[in-house]
């Protein structure tokens, strides 16, 4: 995808918090707050992100045209900007988890102990 | 047109994404006050754990952005703002870029016009100059050849597609009832073809021009233009050249010129004229006086043009060993480089002083922009503190640098522009293709290059520091205006060493250039040059013949001697220093040789009183007198180095000399050496003197010689009256190549003294540059100690005290300096030896004034600030801090 500048998370690899952002909005559209939350608790609080750091992924999506925002207001009456998955950022999210699982396992199979 | 769309939108999703934020802050808060926290502890920890907001925000618009050319926009703009700011510091460094720049670029115009210029012919690269090898001398020594070889050349050879040959001289024009002298060429017919271009009226010459009685020439464009005001009809008309019709055949097109040579030849003729006669040029193969230039086939290398003439050359070399036993091989030479050959090291050297200038003032503006730099640590800080990155700063940085160096190269253009009239004003004519030097394209491409280059050099070492230091500690630091650590003075001393180090190098080379320069003036030519004025008139040898010719002037020297204010007259040639030679060979009785391996001599043609005129020293037996003359037996002078030669053990007076000349009574006589006279420098001041002899012109008519004139007076002044004088005796008769002996003189060594002079000027520069950075530093130093030394002073130091260690750490750093300079200079000057006349190139007196120089300057830019250090108030500082 032409339009993802690299991220500058550290402690993630390229495009991986894309990725968990499209999944998140998968199960369903949130703000940026929520995302963050649902990310956190995902990952049982593994994954430390700094939470600043969601916004530039998610203008970089914005641009691509994988999410889709607008304005609203949410349960709690508070104005919040809501993300939704795109028909683009569906087929997008499949061909990255495919291509990451392909890695995931290529790694495994490389750290994994050899079969004698 | 999505983009455009974007580009206006952008301005509210950048506000979207802003108030997004803010939401997302203020939610968190409210979650952790929910948690228990206090507002105020809330607040803090959501602004913790969100991250940096600016940088956020800025990494979020990113993705909207071309970052590459917007971030560029913003830094230029906020690059001039700065400049704007800071007129002052930012207009010095500027005038100091300029100069490097300008300087560089000026000299790189002559470089570009001279030497990397392609020459304007078709496929330059395959024309070649070619010449055989004297193997009688030691080292490679071309030697003109023969219309003989060159015919055989150039039917025997197969590696050339053309062959042409030219001969410069001077010709007598008539036109409209008045003559003038010009510079022609005789060519060969397929000259213009090997050059490839063709005239552009008229037709070209063709292989029957170069039979006897073909009287055809070719024009120049501005000798068309002026002589005869671009008339279309001027192919077929015939014009009067040396007392003969030549019919025009053509016009070549403007600005074609080759020879390259100064004054540019007005026409060409073809080389008939050379083999007519009684015995013709075309048929002497000792007549080694042709230029040969050719075009290589396609595809050949110079190594097999080489090898195929060397095959040639060795086969007429057994042919005809009188003539030819000595150049049994060809020398085959890239034209360019033939033509730039003797230019070559002195541009060089001069690009490389200017490209120390250019680095030097590098130096010095990235240690103003340091210490400016410095000065601004608490505003990067600042600005990193809210959020600006590293790499932006940095960027910014370099982008002032740049911006700088731009507008100083927009300057130095400015100045190269009136360097390069000046440099032309004072450089040597004889340079090929010197005066086209310009300011052009390329040389604005090069300034371009140049200033970009220079901009990120001196940028760089200010944006290094930035790399390495940490905003907190800038700042306290800048809190307490004590910028700058230890990095940071060493990387300032370094700049200053440095500084110290090319100026020495600088004014050591000029040093050296000028101290030859000033022994080439003080060398004694062997001759009198002061109130002498020379001169010749172009008599027609196919006007008067040879005793005629001889009577012309034996009554015009009698003439001239009657004029009020004229000590003496003869006439002579060649003139020394008037790049005019021949060298002839010639057998000693009783010292047989075979005709092949004859040694030759440079030959000079003189009338009487001709030594005494030049006051050239008669060291034994006696001058030429009336007894020399035709009906006299025929004599020859020699001079010391002649006598020293080749008859060391003998006494040369009355010894018998063959020289191989005629001019069609008297051929190739058995000569009596009458006398002895001093050596003098002929071809250039620097020059030794070589083996010479003296005819006598009656018995050695061979051309137009030089009047000689000394006088009483200012000799330029007596101009007029000798021109009245010689068209009292000939009013058709032209005058041309008056000039004094002094400007010959001054001609001679006006290479050494541009050289010199310039250099001089670069050292100049450099100098006062090197002292610039030191005084700068070390006030900066000043400023930054005050409180150190205010303590000091309030502790009991006295102001001298302070003032020595100022002085010190100056004497220290250039100290430092000189040696780094001296050493590289001892490395560095053996690259001019070749250009040095009578002085080493580790010269110590020069090496050791220079030092002696530098060390001076240093401490008087020293002393300034130190006095400054030395008045402060100890209790006025204190109290500031």
């Amino acid at each position: 995808m032409a339009n993802l500048k690299k991220t500058e998370q550290r402690d993630l690899f390229r495009g991986a918090l894309e990725m968990m952002i499209l999944r998140s909005l998968m199960d369903e559209p949130m703000h940026g707050y929520a995302l963050v939350q649902h990310i956190k608790q995902r990952s049982n609080e593994l994954l430390q992100v700094e939470e600043g750091s969601l916004y530039p992924a998610l203008q970089r999506l914005l641009k691509a045209g994988l999410v889709k925002a607008e304005w609203e207001i949410s349960a709690s009456k508070r104005k919040v900007r809501t993300y939704r998955i795109t028909q683009a950022g569906k087929r997008h999210l499949e061909q990255e988890v495919s291509s990451f699982e392909q890695m995931l396992e290529g790694i495994t199979r490389v750290l994994s102990p050899l079969e004698s | 047109m999505i983009w455009i769309k974007q580009l206006l939108t952008r301005k509210s999703i950048y506000d979207d994404l802003a108030e997004e934020i803010r939401q997302h802050i203020d939610e968190k808060t409210e979650a952790l006050i929910a948690d228990g926290m206090s507002r105020e502890e809330a607040e803090r920890a959501a602004k913790r754990e969100f991250g940096n907001v600016t940088h956020i925000e800025e990494r979020g618009r990113e993705a909207w952005m071309w970052p590459l050319v917007e971030n560029l926009c913003a830094d230029t703009k906020f690059a001039f703002r700065q400049i704007l700011k800071n007129f002052g510091f930012a207009s010095t460094v500027i005038l100091i870029l300029a100069l490097g720049i300008g300087a560089t670029a000026a000299i790189f115009s002559l470089v570009n016009a001279v030497l990397l210029r392609p020459l304007p012919f078709p496929e330059p690269d395959r024309l070649v100059w070619l010449s055989q090898q004297d193997h009688s001398a030691p080292g490679v020594v071309p030697e003109s050849l023969s219309y003989p070889d060159y015919f055989d050349w150039r039917v025997q050879n197969h590696t050339l597609s053309g062959m042409a040959s030219y001969l410069g001289g001077g010709v007598t024009f008539q036109h409209d009832g008045t003559s003038q002298h010009l510079d022609a060429q005789s060519v060969s017919a397929n000259f213009f073809d090997v050059l490839g271009v063709a005239p552009m009226l008229g037709r070209d010459f063709n292989w029957e021009d170069e039979k006897p009685g073909h009287h055809v020439v070719m024009l120049s464009y501005s000798f068309w233009q002026s002589e005869f005001g671009s008339a279309r009809d001027i192919v077929g008309r015939t014009i009067q050249i040396d007392d003969r019709s030549y019919t025009v055949v053509g016009v070549m097109p403007k600005g074609f010129q080759f020879p390259f040579e100064h004054p540019t030849p007005a026409f060409w003729r073809s080389l008939s004229g050379d083999a007519e006669g009684k015995n013709p040029k075309t048929e002497q193969r000792g007549f080694d006086v042709l230029d040969v230039i050719g075009r290589v086939k396609p595809g050949v290398t110079i190594d097999q043009v080489k090898a195929d003439l060397s095959l040639i050359a060795d086969n007429l070399a057994r042919q005809y060993p009188d003539n030819n036993k000595q150049y049994s091989s060809a020398l085959v030479e890239p034209e360019l480089e033939h033509m730039t050959g003797d230019t070559r090291p002195a541009l060089r050297m001069l690009f490389g002083a200017v490209v120390l200038v250019l680095l030097l003032v590098c130096a010095n503006v990235a240690g103003l922009l340091l210490a400016r730099g410095s000065r601004r640590s608490a505003e990067f800080a600042l600005r990193a503190a809210i959020g600006a990155s590293r790499a932006a700063i940095l960027r910014q940085l370099l982008m002032e640098a740049i911006v700088l160096a731009l507008c100083g190269g927009a300057a130095g253009v400015a100045l190269a522009v009136g360097l390069v009239r000046v440099f032309l004003q004072l450089m040597p004519v004889e340079i090929p293709r010197m005066q086209g030097a310009t300011v052009d394209a390329g040389v604005l491409g090069f300034v371009l290059i140049l200033s970009l280059v220079t901009g990120l050099l001196f940028g760089v070492f200010p944006a290094w520091r930035i790399l390495r230091w940490a905003p907190a500690n800038a700042l306290r630091e800048g809190a307490r205006s004590v910028a700058g650590g230890r990095g940071q003075h060493r990387l300032h001393n370094g700049l200053v060493i440095s500084q110290t180090a090319i100026g020495m190098v600088l004014l050591i080379a000029s040093g050296l250039m000028m101290r030859s320069f000033l022994r080439i003036l003080n060398v004694d030519p062997g001759f009198n040059s002061r109130h002498v004025l020379t001169g010749r008139v172009g008599i027609s040898f196919d006007k008067l013949n040879r005793d005629q010719h001889v009577l012309f002037y034996q009554q015009l020297l009698t003439r001239l001697s009657a004029v009020p204010g004229v000590q003496s007259v003869s006439a002579g040639w060649p003139l020394p220093m008037s790049h005019n030679s021949a060298s002839i060979s010639f057998n000693i009785q009783g010292h047989p040789v075979a005709k092949g391996d004859e040694p030759s001599g440079a030959l000079s043609v003189i009338m009487p009183g001709y030594l005494e005129t030049m006051q050239i020293p008669l060291i034994a037996g006696r001058s030429f007198g009336t007894q020399d003359g035709l009906t006299g037996p025929p004599t020859i002078l020699i001079n010391q180095a002649f006598a020293r030669k080749y008859f060391p053990q003998e006494n040369p007076i009355r010894q018998h000399i063959q020289v191989r000349i005629g001019d069609g009574f008297f051929e190739q006589p058995i000569r009596e050496v009458v006398g002895i006279v001093g050596d003098i420098r002929t071809k250039a001041l620097s020059a030794d003197a070589e083996p010479q002899f003296y005819l006598s012109y009656a018995q050695a008519v061979v051309t137009n010689p030089y009047l000689v004139v000394r006088t009483s007076t200012d000799p330029a002044a007596m101009e007029r009256t000798i021109y009245a004088v010689i068209h009292d005796l000939d009013k058709n008769v032209p005058v041309y190549q008056v000039s004094t002996m002094e400007d010959y003189l001054s001609k001679s060594a006006a290479q050494p003294r541009f050289q010199a002079f310039l250099l001089t000027g670069f050292a100049g520069v450099a100098l006062v540059l090197a002292a610039i950075g030191l005084y700068g530093l070390l006030s900066y130093m000043v400023t930054l100690r005050t409180l150190e030394i205010g303590l000091r002073m309030a502790l009991g130091a006295r102001r001298a005290d302070v003032l020595r260690m100022i002085v010190r750490r100056g004497l220290l750093l250039s100290l430092a300096g000189v040696g780094i300079g001296l050493a590289v200079s001892a490395l560095l000057t053996r690259l001019m030896e070749g250009m040095l006349f009578h002085i080493r190139p580790i010269d110590p007196i020069t090496f050791a004034l220079t030092a002696a120089l530098f060390l001076m300057v240093s401490i008087a830019a020293s002393s300034m600030p130190a006095y400054r250090a030395a008045r402060l108030d100890p209790m006025k500082t204190l109290r500031d801090q």
